[in-house]
C-alpha cells in the first residue's frame, strides 16, 4: 500500500554496506551507488545504511530537511560530539569532531562530505597508505582544501582521528585515517 | 464522535482483510508518503518488581508502527499514525491511513467511522464476555471462612 523508496529497503542497505566496506578497504576507489534515492538527498542512502537510534548525527550545514530526520530515526547531536557528521565539502570546516581516545579510537567521528563530482576536477589528491599499491590519485570537484588541512591535524596522532566518506551524485570514495593525502 | 485515542484499538478488533480492503479502495487514487519508516519488530516491556523495586524486562512483544501523509487529488493533505502490538507492518499502515482519514474527514470518512463504531461494539462484547467468564469462575472464600469459624466453635 505504502510505496517506500527502494533505497530504504534492506536489499539496498546491505548492498550499500558492502560498498562502504569496499570503499574503506580501497581508499580513493570510486564506487557507484547501486541505489540512488529519487525524492531524497543522495547522502541519505549512505546515512540510512550507517545510522540507527543508537548513534548520533550532526548536520552543521543543514543539508537535511526535517522529514529526512524523521525517516532516519537517529539522534541529533552537536558536531563536536556526533558519531557521524554530514558536511557540505565546499564550505570551510569550523569545528573539531570527536577523535576517539587511545583506549577506544573507534569512538571517533565519520565525516560524510558531499562534493560536486568525484573522478574529475581541479583538486587532485595523491593517496598512499594501507589498501593502496604505490599511490593512487583522487580527483574531486567542490571540496575546500581546508578540509584536507584540518584532516591532517585531526589524524596526526594515529590511531586517533576521523574517517572521510566523499559522496557526489552517483559515487562514493573513502579516505580512512590510515591514508596519507597530499595535494598535487 | 468517538475520541481519537480509541480509533486504533477499535479498528484493530476488525478482521485485517476487511480493514485492508476498505483502505485500499479509499486510497486508490491518493498519494501516500511515509513520514517515518514503517517498521515491525519487537518491543521490550520493562516493569518494576514489588519486592526490591528493581526494573526488569518482563518480555518481548510484537510491535509495528507507521506514520504517513495522505494527499488526495482535490489537494487535501492529512497525516495519520499508528503503533500496534502486531507483527504486520501492513496493519499499522492501514490503521495509520484510517487515522488520517478520520482526523481530516477525508472522502470516505463516514465508512471508516462506521468501522470504528463496529470495532467498539465488538470490543465491548468481548469485554462483557470476559467479565461474565470471570464472574462465573469467581470463588466465594467467605464460605470457607464460615466453615473455619464453625469448626472452631465445635472444638471449643
Amino acid at each position: 500500500m505504502l510505496a517506500i523508496d527502494p533505497s530504504w529497503q534492506p536489499e539496498a542497505q546491505q548492498a550499500n554496506f558492502r560498498l562502504l566496506l569496499d570503499a574503506m578497504s580501497y581508499p580513493g576507489k570510486y564506487l557507484n551507488l547501486n541505489y540512488v534515492p529519487k525524492d531524497y538527498p543522495i547522502a541519505l542512502t549512505i546515512l540510512s545504511t550507517l545510522l540507527d537510534a543508537q548513534v548520533s548525527l550532526a548536520d552543521p550545514h543543514k543539508l537535511l530537511k526535517d522529514e529526512d530526520w524523521l525517516m532516519l530515526q537517529t539522534k541529533s547531536e552537536h558536531q563536536d560530539n556526533a558519531n557521524y557528521i554530514l558536511c557540505d565539502a565546499s564550505q570551510i570546516p569550523d569545528f573539531t569532531p570527536k577523535l576517539g581516545t587511545l583506549k577506544s579510537p573507534e569512538q571517533s567521528a565519520t565525516l560524510i562530505l558531499v562534493v560536486d563530482t568525484l573522478g574529475v576536477g581541479e583538486l587532485q589528491l595523491k593517496l598512499t597508505g594501507a589498501g593502496i599499491k604505490d599511490h593512487k590519485t583522487l580527483n574531486v570537484t567542490g571540496m575546500n582544501k581546508k578540509w584536507l588541512t584540518m584532516r591532517n591535524e585531526w589524524n596526526c596522532s594515529f590511531p586517533l582521528g576521523v574517517d572521510f566518506i566523499l559522496i557526489d551524485k552517483t559515487q562514493i570514495a573513502a579516505l580512512p585515517r590510515t591514508t596519507k593525502v597530499e595535494i598535487n | 464522535m468517538i475520541q481519537r485515542t480509541n480509533w486504533i484499538s477499535a479498528l484493530k478488533t476488525l478482521p485485517f482483510n476487511e480493514l485492508l480492503a476498505t483502505t485500499t479502495e479509499l486510497s486508490s487514487n491518493w498519494t501516500l508518503r511515509p513520514k517515518s519508516l514503517p517498521q515491525s519488530g519487537l518491543g521490550m516491556l520493562k516493569i518494576k518488581e514489588s519486592a526490591f523495586n528493581e526494573k526488569f524486562y518482563l518480555g518481548e512483544f510484537c510491535l509495528s508502527s507507521a506514520w504517513l501523509e495522505v494527499t488526495t487529488p482535490e489537494g487535501l493533505v492529512a497525516e495519520g499514525a499508528a503503533q500496534v502490538m502486531d507483527d504486520r507492518v501492513e496493519l499499522a499502515e492501514a490503521l495509520a491511513l484510517c487515522d488520517a482519514i478520520l482526523s481530516a474527514q477525508l472522502p470516505g470518512w463516514e465508512q471508516v467511522s462506521t468501522m470504528v463504531e463496529k470495532g467498539l461494539s465488538l470490543r465491548e462484547a468481548t469485554r462483557t464476555d470476559r467479565k461474565k467468564m470471570l464472574a462465573d469462575t469467581q470463588v466465594d472464600f467467605s464460605l470457607l471462612d464460615d466453615a473455619d469459624k464453625g469448626q472452631e466453635h465445635v472444638s471449643n
